[in-house]
């Protein structure tokens, strides 16, 4: 829940950024940073489409998996933790480099950008836990055992997707 | 087998609680899901609707302080001023997109004029520098070929540390003096001519950009064509009742002697 709660927060950060970037948005309303400086540079366009629609796709990607993840057919689904390790661990170290470019390329700070990355941080932790939950948890269910603190795993599991 | 182990009565009951917790925590789980959505929704939609609803009314047709940079006929019974940043991507989108067929279907078929005016915003560290670029062109002539080309390349040269370099090579792509237009682009003498054409548009009542005055309409936002040419018509119908269906003496753009900065027409 907590992974679907922050994709679907960053899936609007993204939009927000992308339709600016089209065109769609007049002006970004940026109270700290310089959002428009970072996002008229060169680096905000990576293999000929806006980054921030790079990040849209990964967050929608995350918040299908996420939601996948819950219904109660996938509850014990690992591939879909290690997706979503995968996912948001390719998307942090993305983050990384992008800030990286903003102090140090660019010389200016988007805070959307920065609240992007903040939350792909905190997806990718999130995503930790969720794999360890569900190894640890599906490793007993493996075993047939229907013991209560199973499904007290699985409560846990869908509580972190 | 574990499957076949006969649940005891606590154990149901335990499990009934669990189930019970679930169905409640993923109650909790939708409700913040559509909080998000609502929210985030509502952003986006405030921010879009934001720019485009300053359509009003204004005094298109009093004395322009600055003239800005005029495409067509300056008598054409319609004005088009846009205000625009070289570094707003809104902007750029508008300039690549839509304003060839604003050119080609409006102006050059003598229903408007189209004025650009600079109205530089202050987050935008290079596009002062943009803007006397594009001034320095208009010096030979050229400003409409440097304006294309300033915001076709918009990614290249608003990241640079110094834009001069990519700015120099538009002009000689455009077949500029290119001495000539250094000596201009280093020496800033249209540094006022950029200025009053932002005052220009403060004095309208522009705070976005792109913003247009068509007519006697300010309307913000990156207008598509056919949005452009509806207002187009209608200020042309206005225009026409007004004065009886003479459309040449009707809405052409005066211009305050004392206070314009330097007369710029040119050709695209």
């Amino acid at each position: 829940m907590v992974i679907a709660l922050l994709s679907l927060v960053g899936t609007f950060v993204a939009l927000y950024l992308t339709l600016y970037k089209v065109g769609v948005i007049g002006q970004l309303s940026c109270s700290v940073g310089s959002c428009e400086a970072v996002n008229t540079s060169q680096w905000a366009v990576f293999l000929g489409l806006p980054v921030a629609a790079w990040g849209l796709g990964a967050y929608i990607v995350m918040l299908c998996l996420a939601l996948a993840g819950i219904h109660p057919a996938l509850e014990e689904s690992r591939t879909i933790s290690w997706a979503l390790v995968a996912i948001s661990g390719w998307s942090l170290l993305f983050s990384l480099w992008l800030t990286y470019l903003e102090l140090f390329v660019i010389h200016a700070i988007c805070m959307y950008c920065v609240i992007s990355a903040i939350i792909v941080a905190f997806l990718f932790i999130a995503s930790l836990v969720d794999l360890r939950t569900r190894e640890a948890g599906g490793g007993r269910r493996e075993a047939g055992d229907e013991e209560p603190g199973t499904r007290d795993n699985e409560v846990e599991t869908a509580g972190i997707i | 087998m574990g499957k076949q182990r006969v649940e005891t009565g606590s154990g149901r009951r335990a499990n009934v609680v669990k189930r019970q917790r679930r169905a409640s925590s993923m109650r909790g789980f939708y409700l913040a899901l559509s909080a998000v959505v609502v929210a985030g929704g509502a952003f986006l939609i405030w921010q879009y609707m934001k720019p485009k609803e300053g359509a009003r009314v204004t005094d298109a047709t009093g004395p322009l302080a600055a003239e800005g940079y005029l495409l067509g006929n300056a008598n054409a019974p319609v004005q088009i001023l846009e205000f625009a940043d070289f570094e707003c991507p809104a902007c750029s989108n508008f300039s690549t997109i839509t304003e060839p067929d604003v050119r080609k279907r409006i102006v050059e078929a003598g229903l408007a004029s189209f004025r650009f005016f600079d109205f530089p915003l202050p987050q935008h560290r290079h596009t002062m520098k943009a803007s006397n670029s594009a001034a320095c062109a208009n010096d030979q002539g050229k400003f409409w070929e440097m304006h294309d080309r300033i915001f076709s390349g918009q990614n290249d040269w608003a990241a640079s540390r110094n834009p001069k370099g990519i700015f120099e090579d538009y002009a000689k792509e455009i077949g500029l003096d290119v001495g000539k237009w250094e000596e201009c682009y280093e020496d800033g003498r249209h540094q006022t001519r950029i200025e009053a054409n932002r005052a220009e548009g403060e004095r309208r009542g522009v705070s976005s950009t792109p913003s247009f005055v068509i007519g006697r309409r300010l309307v913000p936002g990156s207008l598509p064509y056919d949005v452009i040419k509806a207002y187009v018509d209608s200020a042309t119908a206005e225009v026409s009742a007004k004065t009886g269906g003479n459309l040449d003496d009707s809405a052409k753009v005066r211009i305050d002697p004392k206070s314009a900065v330097a007369d710029s027409t040119s050709t695209p």
